[in-house]
């Protein structure tokens, strides 16, 4: 996939808002077919980077290909891409139909013909065919975003950009959503940039998401690699929760290395980064590669796991989660050791 | 909450309700009343006839009828092409300029209109502001401005021009932001958003502007009166002598209620189509 | 999709046309009140302040304000006090008429006023009231007093309800509410109602014509003399009245401003 050329190239792109830099020279290459999603947390960049993208604003600097065709100072009706927006911006005068064929009749598509297409894209978001004759506020949550997702589809985009537009749904209708949205990704074949705030979304998704800090990115690796491997504190604690710590000439303060750990981590300098997950409890005087020792301060049941805050003895706070066949009896107070494998465990470089 | 909401709702309701039952509605019955009466009677003790509303075909006051609202529809018509791209500034260009637009043109309300016709009376005739700094400065005067229709629709698009601005920057306001950019993103040129986009979106405040606009025009006076000279009577006007000079009270009134029910029927028809709630409370 | 520098330069060049359009005819009266001369006719070559002092100096022009600063003093009061509940009962509550209540009141601002004027004369005539500036309240307010409920309407939907159940859930009833909750809230729309109500019957001349009968107000004396013919008061009196409404506008819009400061400052 590397070596042909990317759908998008962005080169060094700059936004300044009078002397705030919202975009610091970013580059990112997208590839055809792909679905990359953008994550940061709000003031990261990632709306002026879209708004960017689609043409709704223009850059201070830089620049932006679609193939081998330069698209930065094309306005956004001319531009080949099309965006689903956060509120979706289905237009409210409109029926269903009239939405869906919307840019078909910009097009001067025959009526027919537009009709036979918006009917095809009911069926392919799964919406029975009388809705083409809804009014808008007929529509629920769900179907809106089915709604909006065909009419992006019916301008057949060469990219489709999305703009958050599950933020505003209720917590299972969103899960689904995100499923349908990988499905229809991989039927489709189209190339998807998808920016959200949420971590959790991205990884359910995304063939790649980049990670936007500041007005820059700060990793863009597939799914499993940010989780395993992220590049510094923020990656690894935009995640949810982590236990994160300094580790100075190969030793880390309220942390026991066995020898063999010690070597691996070869007195480097850093952050150790432990999943909470990677954590399991020790019984009697059974060590791990890494060690743990402290008191329980509470517990908290989430579902199939089961979640502690440990307090350690150098008094650093550590958080675990265990399945609940594993879970510890005795409650807050109760003196625990837990320990994890080195191999969970991953080094970033970053102090 | 609820019931309390409806006693407390009826109860708040009342006094407007009842003072304008009693001197709007009730006037506009009698004047209903009137219209039936037999010519140049000033009670309403004889049996109607109906004879005003033959006076009204027989002698030609629908000519003023047609003048009135023909004018009116070219000066609402005028305001709306000239406060559409203002009002669209107003809701969404602007910043602070809005606010000083609104104060401007909201003060201009609160002088008398006669004194604004006079005004331009003063700025248009011969011998005018106008006609008379171009002949001290170039030598060549003309014969004024005033004193025809063009000049009576001028006045009209003038006094109105709040009228039919202030719905329009309201309705524009309605249209969402993401909307037109949702188009333009599809592929929409300006021209298709504002026809397909921001047109309909804007229909309401569109509606309530331009019924404001006609029906205040149609029953206009002073315009006709101040700029127009006699160069055609509107209806009002032809109301205002039926009643004072004429002394025929019945004249007058049947007059008067094809006015109210032309301007009646398209104010009721409009004003049941806007959602009001939505429009003043920006609601949804 | 932004507005370009250009369009938004165009906009507001549009935007300082209109006012001056809005704004010419009065500079043309303030010409005109300036001049000299007993007959109008520009360029203006002698400028006095004379009339000034004519117009302040004369009776018939003290009457005329008197009678109008009454009408307009009284109808604001009236209108404000009606459009204030008038209000609650078009955006606060939920009760059975209301679609049709807020549909009636807006039929006499879609009303011809001359038209008005002339049946309510008639109507007056019919109950056996004789015009005066008392009867021209009442044609006043038929206008205006819709005016000021929509006003104050536009503050009263903005105004969350649970305001006003929190206070009855501390043990407030209706009257202590309304002046513990509501009005202070409401305050801004009522100041505004209260100043459209004042300056749009100072100025008001259609509904003042037939109702007045033998009072008259400065509007309708400056109509009258405008039809007989050029009087050099004309444009005298026309400012006039024109400054007063400036400066009670301007008083309107400070005083609230200045209050504030003050009550910043002895706070702090």
């Amino acid at each position: 996939m590397s070596d042909t050329t990317p759908i998008l190239r962005i080169n060094a792109l700059t936004k300044t808002f009078n002397e705030f830099t919202a975009l610091h020279a970013i580059d990112l290459k997208v590839h055809d077919g792909e679905f990359l999603a953008i994550v940061g947390p709000s003031g990261s960049g990632k709306t002026t980077l879209i708004r960017l993208l689609v043409g709704m604003d223009e850059p201070s600097d830089g620049s932006i290909w679609l193939r081998d065709q330069r698209i930065d100072e094309m306005p956004a009706n001319k531009r080949p891409t099309c965006m689903v927006f956060q509120s979706l911006a289905l237009f409210p005068h409109m029926t269903v139909g009239q939405n869906i064929e919307f840019p078909l009749k910009l097009r001067k598509v025959a009526p027919e013909d537009r009709k036979a297409r918006a009917l095809e894209l009911l069926d392919l978001l799964r919406l029975p065919q009388d809705y083409y004759s809804k009014r808008i506020d007929q529509c629920s949550g769900g179907e809106r975003q089915r709604v909006a997702l065909a009419r992006a589809l019916a301008f057949d985009p060469e990219i489709l950009f999305f703009d958050e537009p599950l933020s505003a749904l209720d917590y299972r209708l969103r899960k689904a959503l995100e499923k349908e949205l990988k499905d229809l990704h991989a039927r489709t074949g189209k190339t998807f940039i998808y920016i959200t705030h949420s971590l959790e979304e991205a990884m359910v998704m995304s063939d790649r998401i980049a990670i936007m800090r500041a007005g820059r990115f700060e990793q863009i690796a597939p799914a499993e690699e940010i989780y395993a491997r992220p590049v510094s504190r923020f990656v690894a604690e935009f995640m949810g929760e982590v236990n994160l710590f300094p580790i100075r000439a190969g030793q880390a303060e309220g942390v026991t290395l066995s020898p063999a750990a010690a070597s691996a981590f070869g007195g480097a300098t850093g952050t150790l980064m432990v999943r909470p997950e990677s954590l399991q409890f020790l019984e009697g005087e059974e060590h791990a590669e890494l060690t743990f020792a402290g008191r329980i301060e509470a517990e908290y049941m989430l579902g199939s796991r089961v979640q502690y805050t440990v307090t350690l003895e150098g008094g650093q706070t550590l958080i675990a989660e265990v399945l609940r066949e594993n879970a510890m009896p005795g409650g807050p107070g109760t003196p625990v050791r837990l320990g994890c494998a080195a191999a969970a465990c991953h080094l970033i470089a970053e102090a | 909450m609820q019931r309390r909401d409806r006693q407390l709702g009826l109860l708040y309701a009342a006094p407007l309700t009842l003072f304008l039952v009693l001197s709007f509605l009730a006037p506009i019955l009698l004047v209903a009343g009137f219209s039936t009466m037999p010519a140049k009677v000033f009670d309403l003790a004889h049996m109607p006839d109906f004879s005003a509303y033959g006076e009204f075909l027989r002698q030609g006051y629908w000519k003023s009828v047609a003048w009135s609202l023909g004018m009116a529809l070219v000066a609402t018509l005028i305001l709306f092409v000239i406060c559409w791209p203002l009002a669209y500034g107003m809701a969404k260009v602007f910043k602070r300029f809005t606010l000083v637009l609104t104060i401007g043109v909201v003060m201009t309300l609160f002088v008398s209109e006669n004194i604004r016709l006079f005004g331009w009376v003063l700025t248009l005739m011969k011998g005018g502001l106008i006609e008379g700094y171009m002949r001290h400065w170039f030598g060549t005067g003309f014969d004024g401005l005033l004193y025809n229709v063009p000049s009576i629709v001028f006045g009209l698009v003038y006094v109105y021009l709040p009228f039919m601005l202030f719905p329009l920057a309201q309705g524009i306001a309605m249209v969402p932001d993401d909307a037109r950019q949702a188009a333009y993103d599809l592929g929409a040129t300006r021209w298709q958003i504002l026809r397909e986009i921001e047109l309909p979106l804007a229909a309401p405040g569109i509606l309530v502007g331009s019924l404001l606009c006609f029906v205040l025009s149609a029953g206009a006076i002073a315009e006709s009166k101040l700029l127009g000279g006699q160069a055609v009577i509107v209806i009002a006007d032809e109301v205002e002598t039926a009643f004072t000079y004429g002394q025929n009270w019945p004249l007058g009134a049947a007059l008067a209620m094809v006015l109210i029910a032309i301007v009646g029927g398209l104010a009721i028809w409009g004003i049941g189509r806007a959602d009001l709630d939505r429009m003043i409370g920006r609601k949804g | 999709m932004k507005p370009s520098a250009f369009t938004r330069a165009a906009l507001l060049v549009y935007g300082i046309a209109i006012l001056a359009f809005l704004y010419l005819p009065l500079v043309s009266v303030g010409f005109a009140s300036v001049s000299k001369g007993r007959y109008l006719s520009f360029p203006i070559r002698r400028y006095a302040t004379g009339w000034y002092g004519e117009a302040m100096a004369s009776d018939t022009v003290r009457d005329l304000l008197f009678v109008s600063l009454k009408v307009a003093g009284i109808v604001t009061v009236l209108s404000v006090v009606i459009g204030f509940f008038g209000a609650l009962a078009f955006a606060r509550y939920n009760w059975r008429f209301r679609k049709t209540y807020q549909k009636l009141i807006l039929l006499p601002i879609f009303f011809p006023q001359t038209v008005l004027g002339l049946a309510l004369l008639m109507w007056f005539n019919a109950i056996g009231v004789i015009p005066s500036w008392k009867t021209a309240i009442i044609a006043h307010m038929v206008w205006i007093a819709p005016i000021a409920t929509l006003i104050i309407s536009i503050r009263a939907y903005s105004f969350d309800p649970a305001l006003e159940e929190a206070a009855r859930d501390m043990g407030a009833g209706t009257w202590t509410t309304l002046r513990e909750v509501t009005i202070p809230l409401l305050m801004p729309g009522i100041v505004s109602a209260g100043l459209f109500a004042f300056l749009l019957s100072w100025g008001n001349f259609p509904l003042s014509l037939f109702t007045t009968g033998a009072d008259s107000t400065l509007p309708e004396w400056l109509y009258a003399k405008m039809v007989s013919g050029y009087s050099p008061l004309v444009p005298t009196v026309g400012i006039l009245t024109v400054a007063a409404s400036a400066t009670l506008l301007a008083v309107g819009l400070t005083v609230p401003w200045v209050l504030k400061l003050v009550k910043r400052k002895t706070a702090a």
